[in-house]
């Protein structure tokens, strides 16, 4: 009997999921290799921070996200670790027990998994002992302690046509007249010499409401916190009593600019599940369509980032030039955005060979201005002394916060699901993966301005290859049972996981959209920087909301008088500018 | 007509206020301001304060998180002003109404702050930028 198989009483026949048990050794209770690239292992409750550093440290698996699942006995904690390199996903679990539902706390050695408690904690109520800061996450400042809305006995009442709902007791809450648990909403105090700036929630060119608090020492920022919630759906429970081929819908208003990502990441995992295989033209067309959006998307950031250094010449002209793809993924999908092109099994339009010539035309009349910006991204000295060594993400903090896309690729982590788990017609054309060693804001620019001609070159080679067939490949039940699938959005991994029972719906569906990851780096990359670098620092990640500046005050930390706006900090953002211009 | 509203009509400065959305109706009101679409040659323009605002551009299906926010930013927009509410989130819930984040619908929300407040509705998953002038126009004539 092998080593392996005294151990685990397993013969598994994927090389990476013997190492992963060979590691673990005693810690492992059950094993299941789903398929040559998933592989689902328990783990002893007991022991998943001994697990997560033996992942993290020894086998430098990379944490996706975490799940946690209302089961029968308690609650089910996933981790979701990644290994890029093999196209390997594997997911510890551990059992929560009921009625204590704890388990401890990974996030108090990992970054990557603090943000994740304190939402399975909002959402579950599962409790992570020894994590630094349960404060509420997820859910508004009012929610009733003690409800939780993704255990299996939370009910919501109906909305009626005019939006009322039938009641307002929500059936599964403890004790609705319960305080509410502290959060962010309201800032720790700032020490002394310190200054707390309020940045958010709501600002005139900020897409999403998000609260950040900078504590600064004079110019330079010691620290942050943040507050999210304001943007919160509930989209996961959502999505629970939703039907297999409802959900795309629903998970492409996750967010605007990922509209074609998330529903290719569930749809992946749920063909996993079943077993099927979308037909090649299927995935050439699924190809060309995401990358159109990751070319609008990049060149969406590229105008914003300009407007915050104050050239909004390059505002205006990256977003006059991104309109010719708006009006190609019209032609071809039906909509600007919001395509709803994927399915179970394939995509849901064809595209007529008579629009490749129009295609072809949208992307070529990309490459002129794209080489405008990005050689006055490489070359402007301004923008060189304003990005080059600002907001740096160590490689070994991009690691450790987990964080992917181009802010990941930015801080010389060469991760791509794109290349690194091939599906698509990512495998028959040729294509670099962007990495720069640097780590600061210049890199992730440089990252994102070279992605757009690669995806240009995937586009075309893609109306070059793309065989005829079928669209679709005909799926008429998902079996029990559990998957995962993940993409490469514009702004990183995004990675979604499904649990079915063989019902019409998932009974659990996880989404981790990539700025779940990348945004608290911001704690890594902020720290020591300068207050009016901020901006496009925070800017830097790309976040899902497609602007990051908000309504700030600057507040006296001994008066508590205000002393300023965010107007203030804006200003002096573009005076630096000004002043680099003068000196260089 | 005062000259308040001859000035609203004339020129709307706008106010833009995301309340629970995911960005696309965001990003195609950013998009008027590009240069395809050019709301600026309407007089439209995005001001950094409500108390500078003739018209809110409200997005988003309001979270219970937000909404007291909502109440305060109507508050303090000055009036007469337009409440725009962008989208189908905005003027219904859209496809989130039965989420347990969801308040509620927007116009519920400013009606019950000001029962004389005026309200476009901009339907649309995201209603396309010419949409959303269009919607602007029939409002401010209507006035």
């Amino acid at each position: 009997m092998s080593e392996l198989e005294s151990v685990t009483g397993a013969e598994v026949e994927s090389p990476v999921l013997a190492r992963v048990l060979t590691a673990l050794g005693g810690l492992v209770l059950e094993v299941e290799e789903q398929t040559p690239q998933r592989g689902w292992v328990r783990v002893d409750p007991a022991r998943v921070r001994e697990a997560a550093r033996i992942m993290y440290e020894d086998l430098q698996a990379r944490l996706a996200t975490v799940t946690g699942i209302d089961v029968r006995d308690g609650i089910d904690i996933l981790y979701h670790w990644c290994f890029d390199g093999d196209a390997y996903v594997v997911t510890l679990k551990g059992l929560a027990e009921a009625p204590a539902m704890a388990i401890d706390s990974v996030g108090q050695d990992l970054p990557a998994a603090d943000w994740i408690e304190r939402e399975m904690h909002d959402l579950l109520g599962a409790e992570f002992r020894g994590h630094p800061d349960m404060r509420r996450l997820i859910l508004a400042d009012d929610w009733p302690e003690g409800a939780y809305p993704l255990r299996r006995d939370f009910k919501v009442p109906k909305v009626d046509a005019t939006g009322k709902r039938e009641t307002d007791q929500w059936a599964g809450a403890a004790d609705p007249a319960k305080t509410p648990k502290p959060s962010a909403s309201q800032p720790k105090r700032p020490k002394p010499g310190q200054t707390l700036i309020n940045v958010g929630p709501f600002h005139p060119l900020q897409e999403e409401a998000e609260f950040f608090q900078l504590y600064c020492e004079g110019e330079t920022v010691v620290d942050m916190d943040m507050r999210t919630s304001y943007n919160h759906r509930g989209i996961e429970e959502l999505s629970s009593r939703l039907t297999w081929d409802q959900v795309p819908f629903l998970v492409e208003r996750v967010c605007g600019i990922c509209s074609a990502s998330h529903p290719w990441a569930y749809i992946r995992a749920v063909e996993t599940l079943c077993g099927v295989q979308a037909p090649p033209r299927a995935e050439y067309l699924r190809t060309i369509v995401a990358e159109l959006e990751r070319l609008h998307s990049h060149m969406l950031w590229i105008g914003l980032a300009g407007h915050f250094l104050g050239y909004n010449t390059v505002w205006m002209w990256g977003w006059k030039y991104r309109e010719p793809v708006m009006d190609i993924l019209e032609l071809v999908t039906g909509s600007r955005i919001h395509y709803a092109n994927n399915r179970i099994g394939g995509v849901r339009r064809d595209v007529s060979p008579d629009l490749y010539p129009e295609i072809r035309k949208a992307v070529d009349s990309l490459k002129a201005p794209l080489e405008l910006i990005t050689k006055a991204v490489l070359d402007d000295p301004v923008l060189h002394a304003r990005l080059k060594n600002v907001g740096v993400l160590s490689e070994e903090e991009a690691r450790r916060w987990a964080v992917t896309g181009p802010t990941a690729r930015g801080s010389n982590v060469p991760i791509d699901v794109r290349r690194d788990e091939p599906h698509g017609a990512y495998d028959e054309v040729e294509w670099d993966v962007i990495t720069r060693p640097e780590g600061d804001v210049f890199a992730k620019a440089v990252v994102r301005c070279l992605e757009c001609f690669e995806s240009i070159k995937i586009i075309e080679q893609c109306l070059d290859q793309i065989p005829d067939g079928p669209i679709a490949a005909e799926v008429d039940h998902v079996p029990r049972g559990e998957s995962c699938g993940h993409y490469e959005a514009p702004r990183g991994e995004t990675f979604h996981y499904i649990r079915s029972d063989g019902g019409p719906g998932p009974v659990r569906h996880k989404i981790r959209a990539p700025s779940y990851v990348n945004i608290p780096s911001f704690r890594a990359s902020c720290i020591g920087q300068q207050v009016a670098d901020v901006t496009i620092i925070l800017a830097s990640v790309d976040p899902c909301y497609s602007c990051t500046e908000r309504m700030a005050r600057l507040v006296d930390a001994d008066t508590g008088k205000p002393m300023g706006t965010f107007q203030d900090m804006v200003r002096a953002s573009r005076q630096r500018t000004r002043r680099l211009r003068g000196q260089v | 007509m005062s000259l308040a509203m001859f000035g609203l009509k004339k020129s709307p400065w706008v106010y833009h206020v995301n309340v629970g959305a995911c960005n696309n109706c965001d990003i195609e009101v950013l998009e008027l301001l590009t240069p395809r679409y050019d709301v600026e040659r309407l007089g439209m323009v995005l001001v950094g304060t409500p108390r500078h605002a003739d018209a809110l551009l409200v997005t988003g299906m309001c979270s219970r998180q937000a909404e007291p926010r909502l109440r305060e930013i109507y508050r303090q927009t000055p009036k007469p002003c337009v409440v725009f509410c962008i989208g189908s989130c905005a003027c219904t819930g859209g496809i989130f109404r039965h989420g347990y984040h969801f308040s509620q619908p927007v116009d519920q929300v400013i009606r019950d702050e000001d029962p004389d407040a005026v309200i476009a509705y901009v339907p649309g998953c995201p209603p396309k930028p010419e949409a959303m002038i269009a919607g602007a126009a029939t409002a401010l004539a209507a006035l």
